[in-house]
């Protein structure tokens, strides 16, 4: 009995002791803690490219600027129905894969000495901050993105994100100048490393951003022209410089926006769009249109619709945008000189501009493969006068900045391309839009409730 | 008349005892005599033995037996089913021995937690038994459907009617927020793996309790409370569920039983409109040339297509055909003088309703327990399976085939699938022709599971047991899923290898003892235990399929892989101990020491216990009263239970790379020779302790007329603090979108009813019907902070309501809760959203009668849901397409509500099809109450008379025919089953009927020999 309580006891004071390492197993595996900054900047301008400025909020806008159309009975995104939790994903994207990862990429590279990832990472999160506020207006990003420290961000002011996006510019000008010995290279998709035009890019940013305040209260068209003309300076000089993403076309490899236009997404040409390129008589419609598959015919579809179309009788884009090997023209060095066109017809009148206007869509038709006696003949047709320079430069801009976001910003900013009413909207067209569900729930904040037709800061009226 | 003859040779019996026990004298008699039950039927296969001595002997196929003995003796009797008897005989050479069917209550063994048997009359907490025979009645391969609603206080949601499917098991409602709610399963002592898995598209796993044969089981018991599952700690925090296996018996020849069963199965669909042609407002569309998902097109009776009527295709009808399952059970059992064995193998088929989905189970099962010393006994046993199970994507998955059936148009043949080219023909876009899809798309698991269990029983004193056990849960389990190019959502194809080795090792070394002083009896047991989850995934996707029906992932042109390695380890010291006065007052403590591997290591061990007591008042009634109340009890218990319910290495914040869950849309990483990772979406927390689940229970338990009537009932409140919430929602604006948190608070309160009545009993014809009742009220009372809702799938979790709410889209009202209707005279939805709904049902009950006569037996078994409430996605749906069976119905109406523009009661009128679709953007339109009435089962054995088989090998032959589902009545539900949760057991798949595959009724043939 005694013996038998001796060896019991025994038995529980060597399990005792040694239980807190038998325990001793909550390390984890398969994820590291820590990794190299060109880990992070891979996935993260993947991210960018086919999540942000290819995602879901990027395929409403282009049904808001009537250039893709649903293929499904109103009322749905395309008449202006949206709801705060369809925006989750897209925030999500922005907040959670981009600007975390990015402010983080920032940080370790400030840390590691690496100065063209710190430049990278800052133009990157001005980049994102862009697209946010353009979206949203107000958004988080002084308070944000500290974890546990602040579960409850208050959203930055509109204004204030902007001159946080011309000084995250200026820094990662700055970072790059300092002309680091370590760049990137296969993990910097954009650009390979070429650090030139990272800074090409970030110049061509801060015009972009100049000129979207060309209307904001407290800001003069003419102040912002300038400022816009003087960082083009060193900006974009040729199609070579466009921030553009490359897909390889293969399985698990395609365009995000062919992918978006695949059949179950139901998703084709709005028939704006489709007849703008007829009208103009546009010699990129066969290049950026492709005909619908059942007629050979270039047909957009109508939008707002109580049935649903015949999918295959409506085109889609061609594949120099659309092909699932087609690159994503994300900034490019034709929106870059269309800039440069509207900021000197601000300040120098439309004959100034003429010629800048020329050469953007004739840098755009380059690109696209336009033969130069149809690209003339064409910029011929579309000459610029005092009343339609501001329309015709804008129109044209969308066109060479094909299923950008931007374009929506151009539209709420200046009112072109003139759009015409949608059938069954709900609402006018969408001047924004709405923040998502999580945010609300998690994070309740005054500016959460504003409306699709409410206007953020810059666009006053 | 055969009673009183009976009862005459059982006083003579006695009596003959009595006056001649005294006379007999020392020489060797043969002692010859009859076992029988209280019918009077012959018990074979009993064991008889001489008291204080190793002779004994079996009975024979009639219940005789024959024994020396050199004078009265004292022979023990006992067999299965009946309780031991010892009876005192002297040399009267033909003894007959009356058993009495071991179904009292009063002197019920219940297995307990961690194996330990105590008289259920002792017991301070609510447990209840399923006997294995009603077990295997149930006739579905998963224990778990087999026990659906018999047991109070327990709700069984199964998923989809695919074979194979998973079941979720919730006992007293949910306490943990995410994870899992799962009550534990443990076979013979050692806890099992009941994941969900092996679908890699939509719609359920299967639960992997489904690789355990049920006939192998003896009994099951259910420990609801904390206090009855105290001992089990963290792992035992959702209640558990106690297995039991089949064993031999010692002295008995082999018996060999087999069993075979054969079933019908026909689905249960949902309803479906058989009117109007494809089309919208009234115009046919062919489905070829003009193409639309809508069924609104003219009716069908007088459409004319090329001059001919329309041919009406009932898609359903077409589509599903009659499952069969086929179930074969061999086992042979027996034992010598100090050994026995079990031995088992089954053979389960199943063909699905679906084409080409399959439940295929092969299982041995194998226990040999032996006396090696005279104080020390082993058991060894071993369990092997092989799974394996086809099924298909289910839900709203563009892959889903259930998906166009249920809303194809009726006049559009969706055969053949494929156009001359290769591509697929369908009337609509966006979806996947059905038949196409059991041709190019398939999702298979296999697995090959072994449970090995070792038990040591050693007393090296009267009063005191050492108990060693260890078992082990190892399985590997290789899932594949194929989906050929073509397809409308994968254009480029896709194949999908994902291979999983798990293994769990349980061990307990538990001391045990008892002893009388006195009036008290006590004992008491200290044990620890150590436990350890394993389990490593290897998942490969590949894309863009080159070659044509190569189910191969070298066919594809670019593969992703991932690896994970998962480990959690647990460790315990716990004691119990149970104090008797005078069999009437008892006090039973119970404490447990947990160290848990997945906390931060400040808080990884954490204390906790029960105090319970039950008082048995009618110890103190006379022998008059007992007569008419032969059990009265009250019993009282308060628990605290830790539980560590959130997966390893929650406590840091990794970079996770770019692949399978966390693909960037369609890219995953490594891409273009880049390895990439971004920071977790989930922030870890360090700090991470334990949740608590503090419960207080008390309950009556009565008998009367010697348990013909018996009643036992159970109030319980359970409050869940603490409460661990993985991947709780936080504002992606803190860079995170997640992460877990232990703040929860949630309460359930419960009453639990089990009455329990034989209304006749005698030798022909006895009547036995048991009701359960069970409420149950759950409150969610604090997420985090200030923090009110968190979504949790289909349902959402919100501050202040039951956890399960259904939140979402609801009609715009007026302040006094009329519809509002806009200018065209549709209803509209509210710009917020908010609750609509509740999956929780008010109370569920269910009756089940056992009747016998003579050599009939008949069972029929009711279960009732009262509330709880149903998203049915398939008339969400169906509500934009024209497909229910309530849009049949789609002429001029004026829905009731106040016009926008009147301020006055609507008076426009529009047509259903602009009603419907309207509606269909408005989830609060397909909430309906899931209240039912189900006839599960009705069965009709008949027992071959023993008589007739004299002379014959067989010892018993039995068959029976027994009835599933055979009649529901859902008098708000417009979908085929009720019961369904679509999506799997998950917390988060909870309360949606979406397009999964129907659940059956079913009718099958059984016989069961015993040779």
């Amino acid at each position: 009995m005694k013996k038998i309580s001796m060896i019991l006891m025994s038995c529980i004071l060597i399990s005792v002791s040694g239980c807190k390492k038998y325990i001793d197993v909550n390390t984890n595996p398969n994820q590291p803690l820590d990794v190299a900054e060109a880990q992070i900047l891979a996935p993260v301008e993947v991210a960018i490219s086919s999540k942000l400025y290819a995602g879901n909020v990027a395929v409403i806008v282009q049904e808001y600027m009537q250039v893709a159309a649903l293929n499904q009975v109103a009322p749905n995104a395309g008449t202006y129905l949206m709801y705060n939790t369809d925006m989750n994903d897209d925030w999500r994207t922005l907040y959670v894969n981009c600007l975390n990862n990015l402010v983080t990429l920032n940080a370790k590279a400030v840390a590691d000495g690496k100065t063209n990832y710190a430049g990278i990472a800052k133009i990157l999160t001005a980049y994102c901050l862009g697209t946010g506020t353009d979206l949203w207006g107000d958004i988080p990003y002084s308070q944000a993105f500290k974890g546990t420290a602040n579960f409850t961000p208050v959203y930055d002011t509109q204004k204030d994100i902007y001159t946080t996006i011309q000084s995250l510019l200026d820094a990662g000008i700055a970072d790059i100048a300092k002309n680091g010995i370590i760049s990137p290279g296969g993990d910097d998709f954009f650009y390979a490393g070429d650090m030139s035009k990272w800074t090409k890019l970030a110049y061509t940013l801060k015009a972009r951003y100049y000129m979207h305040l060309t209307k904001a209260p407290g800001y003069t068209a003419a102040t912002q022209a300038q400022l816009a003309l003087t960082a083009l300076q060193n900006g974009m000089q040729s199609n070579d410089d466009d921030f553009k993403m490359a897909y390889g076309g293969a399985a698990g490899a395609e365009n995000p926006w062919q992918q978006n236009f695949i059949s179950a997404s139901t998703i084709v040409m709005a028939s704006t769009a489709v007849n703008g390129f007829k009208t103009r008589n546009d010699p990129r419609l066969t290049i950026m249109v492709a005909p619908a598959l059942a007629t050979s015919l270039y047909t957009g579809l109508d939008q707002g619709l109580s049935t649903i179309g015949q999918l295959e009788e409506y085109s889609r884009p061609g594949s120099f945008y659309g092909a699932a090997g087609a690159s994503n023209y994300i900034v490019n060095y034709s929106e870059a000189l269309f800039i440069k066109a509207e900021a000197t017809l601000i300040l120098s009148g439309f004959s100034s501009a003429q010629a800048i206007y020329q050469s953007a869509i004739s840098s755009h038709m380059t690109k696209l493969g336009v033969s130069t006696a149809n690209a003339n003949t064409y910029i011929a047709s579309r000459p610029l006068t005092n009343a339609n320079a501001e329309q015709l430069i804008i129109e044209e801009k969308g066109i060479a900045n094909f299923l950008s976001l931007e374009n929506f910003t151009d539209f709420r900013r200046t009112g072109f391309p003139i759009l015409p009413a949608v059938k069954n909207a709900l609402s006018a067209i969408p001047r924004r839009v709405l923040y998502p569900q999580t945010e609300i729930i998690s994070n309740p904040q005054p500016q959460q409730s504003a409306k699709l037709t409410d206007r953020v800061w810059w666009d006053a009226q | 008349m055969k009673l009183k003859r009976l009862f005459k040779r059982l006083v003579l019996l006695f009596l003959g005892i009595f006056v001649f026990g005294y006379n007999a004298k020392a020489q060797i008699i043969t002692l010859k005599g009859k076992v029988s039950d209280e019918k009077g039927l012959s018990i074979p296969g009993a064991s008889v033995k001489i008291k204080g001595t190793r002779k004994g002997t079996i009975t024979n196929s009639e219940g005789i037996f024959t024994i020396d003995s050199n004078g009265p003796v004292i022979l023990s009797v006992s067999a299965i089913g009946y309780t031991a008897k010892e009876v005192k005989v002297s040399n009267i050479s033909n003894v007959n021995i009356i058993l009495e069917e071991d179904n009292k209550t009063l002197s019920e063994v219940v297995v307990t937690a961690l194996g330990i048997k105590r008289d259920k009359k002792v017991l301070t907490y609510s447990s209840q038994e399923i006997k294995g025979t009603d077990l295997v009645q149930g006739k579905d391969p998963n224990l778990v459907n087999d026990i659906a609603g018999k047991v109070s206080g327990v709700q069984i949601t199964s998923s989809s009617g695919s074979p194979g499917s998973s079941t979720r098991i919730v006992v007293r409602g949910a306490s943990s927020f995410y994870g899992n709610n799962d009550a534990l399963m443990v076979v013979d002592g050692i806890p099992i793996d009941n994941s969900e898995t092996g679908n890699l598209n939509s719609g359920p796993g299967s639960s992997r309790v489904a690789d355990i044969d049920p006939s192998i089981i003896e009994n099951i018991n259910v420990l609801k409370g904390a206090a009855a599952t105290a001992l089990y700690g963290s792992l035992g925090a959702n209640g558990v569920i106690i297995i039991t296996t089949k064993t031999g018996s010692a002295n008995k020849k082999p018996t060999i039983n087999f069993t075979s069963d054969f079933s019908f199965e026909n689905p249960l669909l949902p309803q479906i409109q058989s009117k109007y042609a494809q089309g919208t407002n009234g115009i046919y569309y062919n489905g070829d040339d003009q193409k639309t998902s809508t069924s609104w097109g003219p009716l069908m009776d007088t459409l004319k297509i090329n001059g001919q009527p329309a041919k009406k295709y009932n898609q359903s009808d077409l589509f599903f055909k009659t499952g069969h399952t086929y179930n074969n059970v061999f086992s042979v059992n027996g034992g010598g003088a100090a050994s026995n064995y079990y031995i088992s193998y089954s053979n389960f088929n199943q063909q699905g309703t679906v084409p080409n989905t399959k439940f295929l189970r092969n299982s041995v099962f194998a226990k040999y327990s032996a006396q090696i010393l005279p104080n020390l006994t082993t058991t060894f046993q071993l369990n092997y399976t092989n799974s394996q199970n086809d099924r298909l994507p289910e839900g709203y998955a563009l892959e889903s085939p259930v998906w166009t059936i249920f809303t194809a148009p009726i006049s559009y043949n969706l055969l053949p699938y494929e156009n001359a080219d290769g591509t697929q023909r369908l009337y609509r876009y966006s979806r996947n022709n059905p038949y196409w899809v059991l041709d190019n798309i398939s999702n298979k698991s296999g697995v090959n599971r072994f449970l090995p269990t070792f038990t040591a029983d050693y007393k090296p004193l009267t009063w005191l047991t050492v108990t060693e056990r260890f078992g082990a849960d190892v399985y590997t389990e290789q899932d594949r899923y194929h989906e050929s190019a073509e397809s409308v959502s994968n254009p480029t194809g896709r194949i999908v290898v994902n291979n999983t080795n798990f293994r769990q090792f349980n061990n307990d070394l538990l001391i045990s003892a008892n002893h009388q002083f006195g009036d008290f009896n006590i004992d008491g047991v200290i044990g620890n235990n150590i436990y350890s989850q394993y389990s490593e995934t290897a998942y490969a996707n590949g894309v863009g399929l080159s070659v044509a029906d190569l189910d191969n992932i070298s066919s594809a042109s670019t593969v992703t892989f991932i690896e994970n390695q998962y480990n959690t380890r647990r460790i315990g010291f716990y004691a119990q101990s149970n104090i008797e006065y005078k069999k009437f007052l008892i006090l039973s403590l119970t404490g447990r020491y947990d160290g848990s591997s997945v906390l931060s290591t400040a808080h990884n061990f954490y204390p906790y216990g029960s105090v319970a007591t039950s008082f048995i008042f009618s110890e103190f009634f006379s022998k008059e009263f007992q007569d008419i109340m032969n059990l009265g009890k009250f019993r009282i218990s308060y628990a605290t239970i830790g539980g560590s319910n959130v997966v390893p290495y929650s406590l840091t914040t990794p970079y996770l790379t770019q692949s399978k869950d966390n693909i960037i849309r369609n890219i995953s990483f490594p891409y273009n020779g880049q390895a990439g990772f971004l920071l977790s979406p989930t922030l870890g927390n360090p700090n991470l302790k334990n949740e608590r689940i503090n419960e207080f229970e008390a309950g009556f338990e009565t008998g009367f007329f010697n348990n013909r009537i018996s009643l036992e009932a159970s109030y319980f409140a359970k409050k869940t603090t603490d409460g661990l919430i993985p991947g709780v929602s936080i504002a992606p604006s803190t860079g995170y979108d997640g992460t877990t948190v232990n703040t929860g608070i949630m309460q359930n309160r419960g009453i639990e009813l089990l009455l329990n009545v034989v209304p006749v009993k005698t030798k022909d014809f006895t009547w036995n019907m048991t009701i359960n009742y069970s409420r149950i009220r759950n409150k969610v009372l604090a997420i985090d902070g200030d923090l009110q809702q968190i979504g949790n799938g289909f349902t959402t979790i919100i501050v202040g309501q039951p956890y399960g709410t259904i939140y979402g889209t609801r009609y715009a009202r007026t302040a006094q809760g009329q519809l509002r209707i806009d200018a065209s005279g549709l209803p509209y939805a509210d710009a917020d959203q908010g609750v609509i709904g509740n999956i929780n049902p008010d109370w569920t009950g269910g009756i089940a009668n056992n009747i016998r006569y003579k050599q009939f037996n008949f069972s029929f078994f009711f279960d009732v849901k009262k509330g709880g409430d149903i998203q049915n996605n398939v008339d969400g749906y169906g509500y934009f397409y024209g497909t229910p069976k309530v849009t049949e119905n789609r002429g001029l109406r004026v829905v009731p509500g106040v016009s926008d523009a009147t301020g006055q009661a609507n008076t426009v009128a529009v047509d259903g099809q602009a009603y419907y679709q309207r509606i269909n953007g408005v989830t609060e339109s397909v909430i309906q109450d899931g209240t039912y009435i189900k006839l599960r089962n009705v069965s009709v054995g008949y027992t071959v008379k023993p008589s007739w088989l004299r002379g014959s090998p067989f010892k018993a032959v039995n068959f029976s025919v027994t009835g599933r589902n055979l009649w529901i009545y859902a008098p708000h539900f417009t979908g085929g089953d009720p019961e369904v949760s679509s999506f799997g057991s998950s917390n988060g798949s909870q309360g949606i009927y979406s397009f999964s595959v129907p659940t059956s009724r079913s009718i099958d043939f059984s016989m069961k020999l015993t040779l």
